[in-house]
């Protein structure tokens, strides 16, 4: 009986052993692979990594995500497939994960901009991005917005689009921008400017342009390159660089410890501050390079002519804690009341 | 335990009913579905690959046509000049450029640009942006490989406005050196015409850039998750299963033009039609178990009844019943009616036998009550005797009245009734015994008896002590002048009565010295085998007797052994 189960059985695994087949000879050679984790749009890393792939014979595959939740995935070691690459996120991010980055010394590293590089060369940068405020050109008048000092601006009470700065990079970026712009004690500003959002604040980034050029709020923090492109693409809204100071700090890619084809992403790297990719930045992204020598950008002002505070990164990242606590509490505390 | 043993022996029988539905069942439904499955999916592949390579081919005509194209205008005169110096006239440039795309221009827009990448030539309206970059994407591809065509997949290819396969080759002037571009741009509704009809209808085809970026869909809606799956289980070495399990899908690639086409056909064999075919082979097993069941009852009743009226009859034949007949059921003959036939005939066969044994054994015993019947009277004989003896005693022969008066005393000792007598008793009788033997043999032997008085009350058995005494007259003495017999009783160290009859003959020879053993061949002489006989069946084995010749001169002893056994009085 058992003898006559046991054919049974191994008749049954043959027979289905032979039914399933897959071929796998359209992949790419083992290892010709890169997996890149990245915070860019679909509409950043598409044509870099497309030219990436067709430039190099390499297999990109790419996860989108948001910086923090890219990084907290990298950070639990959970991650799947195992990333080589980060790509995108402040720079404050990176340096707040410095444990999971190996330093990388790019291709050409002498034709970058000296202010955005790392210290250790843990991340490379990828893209310069100064702050700007926005406004409904319908809701107010040009010259009611020049600076941050505006923000605590009674007239403006309740009418800011502001993103989270637990959850936007650039948005905690603006945070300490105003800070440093603004001087004083640092207390006193976050809780007036926390007052005058009237315990509002918006829950992305990407909402702040939406929010304003709907008309639901007046003014609105973010970044040039959103602003830029969205004006372009024809939306009611004015960009100004704060007359009191902006803050320009860059975005970044950074090899990651225990990466399994460091060699193809330390290709990458090298592509992304190459002098075509950075070139396609400023002229179809609105973005700043981080390399110079390049063609001057025909819509950007040039950044030379843009007052700007000393945004210290250093600070900025040690502080993001206690400053984030504070910020949550007098902003809570303006609702309770 | 028999019970326990029928028990199973029926339950084997119901295990290998079930074993001989189910296997086979079970063994047919997985080859079945198997075959089946094969089958379905061999047809499957043999039709994926028949509609992979018609879009193979459907490719490949694009393509060679847009090679062809290349080739015409590449070194063309005309071209150079109005690319390069453009010093020509656009209609005629337009009228070649025509004219080389005639095979194609239903399927394809076509582009010129000069070297720095801006927009001359179109074949249809002109496109979005009048300049592409050099350094970028895919002029700079194709200036990368001259001569060749290079393609590329769109960013968004569910945008369905925009052209979705884009395709690029550099072109030379008559001296080689790069002169400009022709870029070839396929719509969706282009590439529809093209690869739309050659999947059937319920199969979708999916072509994808040498990267397994997506280019197009004929079912555009889900081209972008799709391709982004596949891609993302090509890169982890999974199977190509898509976004769910309910698809198979064909892979071929184009070596020509570097793309690659996805036919994605419905799964043969789906979860639910697995479930129906398991769930109807579950249905037909219980049947199968169900119709084995009765079966295997309905069987084991018609075997282990007629058995157990068999078995319950052998039990009644134990307990002596022979009138006992198993019942044979009318009508249905088979191996157990025949063997109740059988068992019926046995105990019949049987009775019959008893009953002629008890007959025979009847007979028997009135024969021998007439046989008893016949006998004289033993009485009469005694009677007849003493009446010998007065009527000797009257006419003065005195050895005719003794003889007569002991033969008389002798047959009346051996007509009693009584199977033990004391020893006294028994050497009275011998004391008549030797009387007549000694008339009759004139005096030749004394006879001497040494017994000591407690032992005269000692009971033996019946006539012991005459068939010795005879032996010793007839054996021991004959020929033997002053003849003695002695008899001696005594107690030996076990405490047993030891009686000696004594000769002063030959003696005996050695080899019949020890325990008595009968002889070989009956002779009419049994006294010795009687008395031995008599005395192992009533005493033991370990009892009879014993030959000796005596120590103390010549002659031979018959010794007898026996227990003290004291009598009544």
């Amino acid at each position: 009986m058992k003898r006559f189960l046991i054919f049974f059985l191994v008749f049954t695994l043959l027979l289905s052993g032979c039914a399933q087949k897959q071929t796998q000879d359209f992949g790419p050679a083992d290892g010709d692979t890169l997996v890149i984790y990245t915070s860019h749009k679909k509409e950043v890393w598409w044509p870099i990594v497309k030219e990436f792939e067709s430039r190099t014979g390499l297999w990109v595959q790419v996860v989108e995500g948001g910086t923090n939740e890219l990084l907290e995935t990298i950070r639990s070691g959970k991650a799947d497939p195992i990333p080589d690459l980060m790509f995108g996120g402040g720079v404050e991010s990176l340096e707040a994960n410095a444990s999971l980055f190996s330093p990388y010394i790019c291709a050409q590293a002498d034709r970058l901009l000296p202010q955005y590089r790392s210290g250790e060369d843990l991340w490379t940068p990828f893209s310069a991005l100064p702050l700007v405020l926005i406004y409904n050109p319908k809701l107010l008048s040009p010259d009611s917005l020049t600076g941050w000092s505006d923000l605590l601006k009674p007239s403006l009470h309740g009418r800011i689009a502001f993103a989270d700065p637990a959850v936007s990079g650039s948005s905690y970026t603006a945070l300490v921008t105003l800070l440093e712009a603004l001087g004083g004690d640092h207390d006193t500003v976050l809780r007036e400017f926390a007052r005058n959002l009237d315990g509002k604040q918006l829950p992305s980034s990407g909402d702040v342009l939406s929010a304003v050029a709907s008309g639901e709020c007046s003014v609105g923090v973010t970044l040039e390159e959103t602003a830029s492109r969205r004006i372009a693409a024809g939306e009611q809204l004015a960009m100004v660089y704060p007359a009191d100071g902006t803050s320009c700090v860059s975005d970044g890619c950074a090899i990651l410890v225990g990466a399994r084809h460091p060699e193809n992403a330390k290709k990458f790297v090298d592509f992304t501050v190459s002098r075509d990719v950075q070139q396609l930045l400023q002229d179809q992204f609105c973005r700043r390079p981080v390399r110079d020598g390049l063609e001057p950008s025909a819509s950007l002002p040039d950044l030379a002519a843009i007052a700007q505070v000393d945004y210290n990164l250093r600070w900025a990242s040690e502080h993001r804690d206690s400053l984030l606590m504070s910020w949550a509490f007098y902003l809570g505390s303006e609702e309770e009341e | 335990m028999k019970q326990l043993h029928f028990r199973s022996f029926r339950q084997q029988l119901n295990t290998a009913f079930l074993a001989v539905s189910l296997i086979p069942l079970l063994l047919c439904s997985v080859l079945l579905v198997q075959i089946f499955q094969l089958r379905m999916i061999s047809d499957a592949q043999q039709t994926a690959q028949q509609q992979l390579t018609a879009a193979l081919d459907a490719l490949d005509s694009v393509h060679t046509g847009f090679q062809s194209v290349v080739d015409t205008l590449d070194s063309d005169r005309l071209v150079t000049q109005a690319l390069f110096d453009e010093q020509a006239e656009d209609t005629k440039v337009y009228e070649q450029l025509f004219q080389a795309t005639e095979a194609l221009r239903g399927f394809a827009a076509f582009h010129l640009y000069d070297i720095s990448g801006n927009w001359r030539y179109s074949t249809q309206s002109a496109p979005e942006s009048k300049v592409l970059s050099t350094h970028w994407g895919i002029l700079y591809g194709a200036a990368q490989v001259p001569g060749t065509v290079v393609y590329s997949a769109p960013e968004d290819p569910a945008a369905l406005s925009a052209p979705l396969l884009h395709a690029a080759a550099l072109l030379t002037d008559p001296y080689g050196a790069p002169m400009g571009y022709l870029t070839m741009e396929l719509r969706s509704s282009q590439l529809g015409t093209l690869l739309g009809g050659l999947a059937g209808a319920q199969n979708q085809l999916l072509l994808l850039d040498a990267h397994w970026r997506p280019v197009y869909c004929t079912q555009s809606a889900q081209v972008l998750t799709l391709a982004e799956t596949l891609r993302n289980q090509l890169l982890s070495g999974k199977a190509l299963t898509g976004t769910s399990d309910n698809f198979v899908y064909t892979v071929a690639r184009d070596t020509a033009t570097g793309l690659t086409l996805v036919l994605q056909q419905p799964q043969v064999f789906t979860q639910g039609t697995l479930r129906l075919f398991y769930s109807v082979s579950t249905l037909c097993a219980l049947g199968c178990v169900v119709l084995s069941i009765v079966l295997g009852l309905q069987l084991s009743r018609q075997v282990f009844e007629p058995i157990g009226r068999l078995h319950k009859a052998i039990r009644q034949v134990e307990k002596n019943d022979l009138e006992v007949q198993v019942p044979i059921p009318e009508g249905n003959e088979n191996e157990l009616t025949d063997l109740a036939r059988q068992f019926n005939h046995m105990v019949t066969t049987l009775a019959a036998n008893q009953q002629t044994l008890l007959e025979n054994q009847k007979a028997l015993n009135e024969a021998q009550i007439r046989m008893l019947q016949a006998q004289l009277n033993p009485h009469f004989l005694c009677n007849t005797l003493d009446t010998m003896k007065w009527i000797s005693k009257i006419n003065q022969v005195p050895q005719v009245a003794l003889m007569s008066t002991n033969l008389a005393d002798i047959l009346r000792a051996c007509i009693s009734p009584a199977e033990f007598v004391p020893l006294r008793q028994e050497l009275l009788i011998l004391e008549r015994y030797i009387e007549i033997q000694k008339i009759r043999l004139s005096d030749s032997f004394s006879y001497e008896a040494d017994v000591p008085e407690d032992l005269k009350d000692c009971m033996v058995p019946k006539m012991l002590l005459q068939p010795l005494a005879e032996n010793a007259i007839l054996h021991g003495l004959s020929g033997v002048e002053a003849g003695q017999l002695l008899v001696t009783a005594r107690t030996d160290t076990e405490n047993l009565l030891e009686i000696r009859v004594c000769d002063n003959g030959r003696g005996l020879p050695p080899e019949l010295l020890g325990p008595y053993r009968p002889p070989e061949k009956q002779t009419g002489h049994l006294g010795l085998f009687n008395v031995d006989t008599i005395l192992r069946k009533h005493y033991g084995e370990c009892f009879g007797l014993r030959l000796e010749n005596r120590e103390d001169g010549p002659g031979a002893c018959v010794v007898a052994r026996l227990p003290i056994e004291k009598g009544e009085s």
